[in-house]
């Protein structure tokens, strides 16, 4: 057995920061995912232009340089407006983006635009005929999507949303970068006191494989849901 | 109340389940609807027959409006769809006034639509529950008793993919019927069927118009026209041909166009 040399409370509780911010990390890109590809299909050109700059910059920009622009920038941008509200109007608020949240909002932020790009695909293979009975059947266009539009879209989207989510857990690794105390922070940092690299990073490599792991069976049962009325989730799998 | 109002004018018994009057459609520049009226009284079956396009699936997409109309009126049950001008086009102006009309005209398509992620079953109690509001028991026995009526209570639990056209084809009437509809709309609902499988559906349509169903059908099914329908109208090229009953429209064509039309192919 490898000896954690008593730091093996602070690497559980990195891992379990990497856990919670991949978590709120994707379900930010979700929803930020499900608006642009919305955007990106509605009849407005300003909406649709938005959306293409979003997906354009971001995917274009490697993702370290883009959390350093967004967590320093941000920051000062913050900075910049609460002291225009002080100035101008007298209201001392004072803003600090935690590492934490700033990880999860530009990390969010980034897979926002791939997930944007899942979506509209899934969203334009869907079966135009059952989106119209839906409509035909009275339903609003907020129902047609809940009922309809979204569940068979999923269908499409899980092997995209899946991989995105596999890139997304390791991602996280780069917030060591602002200073959040993750898994990969804390084994790096455990690495340099002992001199010992080996017995930290293996453990940490065995953490991610093993949060990988647990993703791929339940992304194997959300699979078989959005797959029912298709046959087999393995036959269509494989 | 003005002495001339339709209520005035007539009991609430002749009130149209579906008036369309003066519809037109441009697709770009080419006008496919120069004008298409349409009167359907309780227990009419209206069948629109012609050529592929004269325009009339499209002159039934427009009666629940999935397809825009450019001009013209609706009526369902004497409630007129309001329309105004915008930007994009000619609209309605209020959706939910769509919505409810359209949830009064059900709709059975010519590729069946049945909701693939849903059992069949699920499909016939979505709108009736989701839409209408009805509670789910309620909205469950009534879907069994009309699947039964078609010849699949026992394919209840099958998922779309499972069953053959002709099954799905009589799944999504059963699901037109749960809305228990003032006007049923058929849209070709035979011709993506096998030769076969054709009969079945058929009949389960001869028997709803027997029982004083309205209905409008599109369709290539000459016989059906013939000996079910109330009306015929024969569309060419976006214009009312010919109108009549099936007995003088089909049997005595007076156009040399409608006569092509009829005459045996081979």
């Amino acid at each position: 057995m490898i000896d954690l040399q008593g730091y093996g409370p602070s690497l559980l509780a990195g891992a379990w920061v990497t856990v919670q911010l991949a978590v709120l990390a994707q379900l930010l890109a979700i929803m930020l995912g499900l608006l642009t590809a919305t955007a990106k299909m509605s009849r407005s050109t300003p909406l649709r232009w938005i959306a293409t700059l979003y997906t354009t910059v971001i995917r274009g920009v490697p993702d370290i340089v883009l959390m350093m622009l967004l967590f320093f920038g941000g920051q000062i941008g913050i900075n910049m407006v609460t002291d225009w509200l002080y100035e101008s109007y007298g209201f001392d608020v004072f803003v600090n983006v935690d590492e934490f949240t700033a990880g999860v909002i530009t990390i969010g932020f980034i897979f926002g635009a791939y997930m944007g790009e899942t979506f509209r695909g899934a969203f334009m293979a869907v079966d135009a005929g059952q989106v119209e009975a839906g409509r035909a059947y009275g339903m609003s266009d907020w129902k047609v999507f809940k009922r309809i539009r979204f569940p068979l879209m999923m269908r499409h989207a899980l092997p995209g949303l899946g991989n995105n989510w596999m890139v997304l857990l390791k991602t996280t690794a780069l917030v060591s970068v602002i200073g959040l105390v993750d898994m990969v922070r804390v084994a790096s940092e455990a690495a340099k006191a002992t001199h010992e690299p080996f017995t930290f990073l293996l453990p940490v490599a065995a953490g991610y494989l093993l949060i990988a792991t647990v993703s791929e069976w339940g992304l194997a049962r959300l699979k078989v849901r959005y797959n029912t009325g298709f046959g087999e989730a393995s036959a269509w799998n494989n | 109340m003005t002495m001339n109002s339709p209520a005035t004018e007539s009991t609430s018994s002749e009130v149209l389940p579906l008036e369309v009057r003066n519809i037109t459609k441009s697709f770009g520049t080419n006008q496919v609807l120069k004008g298409l009226s349409l009167e359907a009284r309780k227990g009419d079956v209206i069948t629109l027959i012609g050529a592929s396009g004269s325009g009339k699936s499209t002159f039934l997409r427009c009666m629940n409006l999935l397809e825009q109309p450019d001009g013209g009126d609706i009526l369902v049950h004497g409630e007129q769809i309001g329309f105004k001008n915008t930007r994009r086009g000619r609209e309605p102006t209020d959706w939910r006034q769509v919505e409810r009309m359209r949830a009064r005209l059900s709709m059975v398509f010519q590729s069946f639509n049945l909701w693939s992620h849903m059992t069949l079953l699920e499909n016939v109690i979505e709108a009736p529950i989701h839409v209408l509001g009805k509670p789910k028991k309620e909205a469950i026995a009534h879907a069994r008793s009309l699947l039964d009526r078609v010849g699949l209570l026992e394919r209840a639990d099958y998922y779309p993919a499972q069953m053959s056209g002709g099954q799905q084809q009589r799944g999504a009437i059963a699901r037109a019927l749960a809305m228990e509809p003032e006007v049923m709309l058929f849209d070709e609902p035979t011709s993506a069927l096998d030769p076969e499988l054709v009969g079945d559906v058929l009949k389960v349509m001869r028997d709803l118009a027997e029982e004083g169903r309205t209905m409008v059908v599109v369709t290539h099914e000459m016989s059906f026209a013939r000996d079910v329908s109330s009306q015929v109208i024969y569309l060419h090229q976006g214009l009312v041909e010919e109108s009549g009953k099936p007995a003088d429209v089909l049997e005595n064509p007076q156009s040399e166009r409608l006569k092509q039309f009829l005459a045996p192919k081979y």
